[in-house]
């Protein structure tokens, strides 16, 4: 895209519309929108995402507009679409899921704040005052049915105004041996699936066999309290270090590390910490270490963990396993997105190793030799890059797992995982790189393999760049938006494993989900109404601008 | 004849002894030496500056949105990474003399460590198969010389030409399938089994578990260089047999199997010896797909994993030990030829 000058006037709303008809007679200021760049991934990458480009370009083809599909490698696209904010129309994108996701403060304030989009996570540049103020407004509400309401309104405002065409919460498949493992003590969590903390201290084996053998298409980059280097790194921090409360299996926080969490008042903590507790290498988990852990990432040395503590204004010891916090302000998502999240760590460890790092331009994060003492369920035996990664269960822990090894092997190969789960060498599934479909045939073929899959907390979307017209307008959006069939992106394009989306709040969030935004109705007619609703015209096939609406965009 | 089909076989045969003519050995040897340092800066330089060229800062995924300006300087400078081009590239030249190829982005540590780790896998695995690939090839190679005009002949030399055009990825597939999910002979993947632990790396190496899991990329990896060593060697010895010295031999009475191995294959060996050295530089970067088949831990899936998460400064590592591996084994098979047929080096070309 080439771009002249921006922006053009818009005073289309005064003009009456004259209905949206092949060959109707346009007013001679209608000028003709420009051909349209749909940035999308390579089939290659996401093979999903770059069919459902194809079935979208199809539908707005058929709207009158000249849609050019680019797939782009995703380098190029992060530099395009996140560093080139007004240089682009339309593309495909994604938000993943996360346990921390599982609060809605996440999405709902950094998606759409209007500070952050110049430079953060509003990319497409959604600016509404009347937005910031129920962002802003969650934020605050410790009271959660108020907090609800806010976070109802803010999706049906969002619902309104589509800066994202929202498609699918993609579900992803899992599984497990039967034989192996007692089924009823596998444990689901909202939003992410069965792989996770509480399936892995709760799962009980039934046989000789008393390791859980897991896969991973991605090797281990880091294992350090202070830093995670992928996706892989977080399954295993989860495992090895305790945290104060956790995500629980209904997505939300519950003490963990803590015996109790209580908002004192709208911005003071009362924490008392499990007494007995003791770190891998035998020594107590004291309050010390907890206020040790709050403190260590203040500083510029845990750059990743720093933005977690920097709400905390003091804390102060009661007795021996209590703890006071006070913040700067009040904050409805603090038990989620800090007390889940900063990773307990040993004061007699990392105190020294902190101290030794002061006025060096090296983090914690470059550290070569990360002493791996937690008190987690898990510590950490073996790790041998790129193959597996031994972790031992830790007996003295308050949840200590039924299982005496957790192993995960790193199987790049998609199908060598249903031969290695099939033969044994693995008998947990957490991530299936394959075609869902070839997974359930499978588990047919092999009656003792469960396969169980969960809706995801993150969505597949078409962005739309709101700074550049056509995508200005909030009736252009809706109509494009509308036009898109979800059922048919879940069955066509997903295989059926998605559920539709028209939210930034996950329908597996069914607490802060606001039901009365599914389901919009769509299809051509609905996108054509809305267009001529508002004064869009066709013209020998072509669609045209509402009168007086001018833009000076070139398409490259 | 086989080779006409195919291209390879005549670039090695292609290989010449003659361009040594009339210069002293040591001198020669150390002009190999130059020579193949030269092309090695050559990698070096063009690896170098490709990386930075690529679209996009090489620090993008390095340096943290949560830095400060000041930290962010810092770490500029500390990786060297505010100076003038040319500068880095000789920071850069002189680190790689001191074996130091940098941190990667992702994993925190120096990159020459996490090479060394993955390095034996890679280098177990391409020797192995290269042994079997080149003994069995040798060998059938020389038979079906031998068998020259029979019906033996015209049904090998189709299948070996199938075996070394059908991709890796599918012969992997399908022996994956046939051998390990389906009879269970084999194990699915990795080098040893989950779990299992060792004191030294040697142990390892040399145990049943790690031999078993070798067992299936090997027999995978030989089956696709096997054609290479065996077309080559029936061509030089059908040349080989119309030469005097075999027609002596069989005038002295010899046998048949012994003419074949103890002449005729001799100065046959030539060419494959080269081909071999070759064989493990070019396979040790080939193997990209036959570990990730099999999940085993080499460096060529290190390469492929670096690549897609921009972890430059690993994926320069692995591109360069790759073709340090390379320009070591060209240099090798220089001094191979060298000894196995004096004329390369006392210049008396024929």
């Amino acid at each position: 895209m080439k771009r002249r000058t921006m922006m053009g006037t818009a005073a289309a709303a005064a003009v009456a519309p004259t209905g949206f008809a092949k060959g109707a007679l346009a007013q001679s200021a209608n000028e003709k929108i420009r051909k349209i760049n749909f940035y999308t991934w390579p089939q290659a990458a996401l093979p999903q995402a770059y069919q459902a480009s194809q079935l979208i370009a199809q539908e707005w083809r058929k709207l009158g507009l000249d849609i050019d599909v680019k797939p782009l490698q995703r380098q190029a696209q992060t530099a395009l679409i996140w560093y080139g904010r007004d240089k682009w129309d339309t593309t495909m994108w994604r938000m993943v899921g996360r346990p921390e996701r599982s609060d809605p403060d996440e999405f709902v304030y950094s998606l759409f704040y209007s500070t952050l989009a110049d430079k953060g996570y509003d990319f497409v540049g959604y600016r509404n005052p009347d937005y910031d103020k129920l962002a802003e407004k969650q934020r605050t509400q410790i009271d959660k049915e108020e907090r609800r309401k806010t976070i109802f309104a803010a999706q049906e405002m969002i619902n309104r105004d589509q800066p994202y065409a929202f498609l699918v919460h993609p579900k992803y498949p899992m599984a497990f041996n039967r034989k192996v493992f007692k089924e009823d003590t596998v444990v689901n969590q909202t939003g992410i699936g069965i792989r996770n903390i509480w399936t892995f201290v709760a799962i009980e084996p039934l046989g000789a066999q008393k390791d859980l053998i897991i896969n991973s298409s991605e090797s281990l980059n880091a294992c350090n309290p202070l830093y995670i280097g992928g996706a892989v790194d977080s399954w295993i921090t989860d495992l090895v270090w305790d945290r104060l409360m956790r995500i629980g299996p209904d997505g939300q926080p519950q003490p963990w590390s803590a015996e109790s969490v209580e908002w004192k008042d709208d911005r003071t903590i009362a924490i008392t910490l499990r007494a007995g507790m003791k770190w891998h290498d035998g020594q107590p988990v004291t309050i010390d270490d907890v206020i040790f852990s709050f403190t260590a990432p203040a500083g510029d040395k845990a750059p990743m963990y720093k933005p977690f503590v920097t709400e905390i204004v003091a804390m102060e010891k009661v007795g021996d396993r209590g703890l006071t916090m006070k913040l700067k302000a009040p904050n409805a998502a603090f038990f989620t997105a800090s007390l889940s999240k900063i990773n307990l760590i040993p004061r007699h460890v990392w105190e020294p190793v902190l101290k030794d790092l002061a006025g060096k331009p090296e983090n914690a994060e470059q550290i070569k030799d990360v002493n791996r003492t937690g008190s987690g369920p898990f510590r950490m035996a073996r790790w041998q890059p790129n193959e597996e990664v031994v972790l031992e269960a830790f007996p003295d822990h308050f949840r200590a797992p039924k299982v005496a090894r957790w192993i995960m092997r790193i199987v790049p190969n998609a199908e060598a995982t249903l031969g290695m789960l099939k033969s044994g060498e693995l008998n947990f599934l957490g991530f299936f790189g394959g075609d869902p479909e070839v997974l359930v045939k499978f588990a047919k073929e092999n009656p003792d393999i469960v396969v169980k899959s969960e809706t995801d907390v993150g969505f597949e979307f078409v962005a739309f760049n709101c700074r550049r017209p056509p995508f200005d307008d909030p009736a252009f959006r809706r109509a494009l938006s509308f036009a898109i069939d979800r059922r048919l992106m879940v069955s066509a394009a997903w295989q059926d494993f998605a559920v539709p989306s028209n939210s930034h709040v996950s329908p597996v969030l069914s607490y802060w989900h606001d039901p009365s935004v599914d389901n919009p109705k769509t299809g051509l007619a609905v996108a054509k109404k809305i267009l001529a609703d508002a004064g869009y015209r066709l013209k020998g096939n072509k669609l045209y601008y509402p009168a007086g609406k001018q833009e000076k965009l070139t398409t490259e | 004849m086989a080779e006409a089909h195919d291209p390879s076989v005549a670039d090695y045969r292609a290989t010449s002894p003659e361009d040594g003519g009339g210069r002293a050995p040591m001198k020669l040897v150390l002009e190999r030496f130059l020579h193949n340092t030269l092309a090695l800066l050559a990698v070096i330089t063009i690896l170098f500056f490709m990386f930075r060229l690529m679209p996009g800062s090489p620090l993008a995924a390095f340096i943290n949105d949560n830095l400060n300006e000041d930290q962010q300087k810092a770490m500029l400078q500390q990786f060297g990474l505010d100076r003038p081009m040319w500068q880095q590239y000789l920071i850069y030249l002189a680190n790689l003399a001191r074996g130091e190829m940098g941190l990667s982005f992702f994993q925190r540590r120096p990159v020459t460590g996490i090479l060394l780790e993955v390095l034996p896998n890679s280098l177990i695995l391409t020797l192995s198969s290269l042994i079997v690939a080149y003994v069995f090839g040798v060998l059938a190679g020389a038979w079906l010389a031998w068998k020259r005009g029979s019906w033996i002949e015209r049904a090998a030399v189709p299948v070996v030409l199938a075996t070394r055009a059908a991709p890796e990825f599918w012969i992997g597939m399908v022996l994956l399938a046939l051998l390990s999910f389906k009879l269970g002979w084999f194990p699915s993947g990795g080098a040893s089994s989950p779990g299992e632990a060792y004191t030294s790396n040697w142990q390892r190496i040399f145990s049943l578990d790690y031999l078993q899991h070798l067992a299936l990329p090997v027999i995978t990896l030989a089956l696709y260089l096997q054609g290479l060593p065996l077309l080559l060697m029936r061509s030089n010895m059908l040349e080989v047999m119309h030469e005097e010295f075999v027609t002596m031999a069989r005038m002295k009475g010899l046998s048949e199997w012994r003419i074949v191995i103890g002449h005729a294959a001799r100065n046959a060996l030539l060419p494959v010896v080269t081909a071999f050295a070759l064989g493990v530089g070019l396979s040790m970067g080939g193997n990209v797909v036959i570990e990730t088949v099999f999940s085993w831990p080499g460096i060529g899936r290190m390469l492929v994993q670096a690549v897609s998460v921009h972890d430059y400064p690993l994926a320069q590592g692995a591109f360069l030990m790759i073709a340090a591996v390379l320009a070591v084994m060209n240099f090798v098979a220089d001094l191979l030829y060298m000894t196995l047929d004096p004329r390369v080096s006392h210049g008396r070309a024929g």
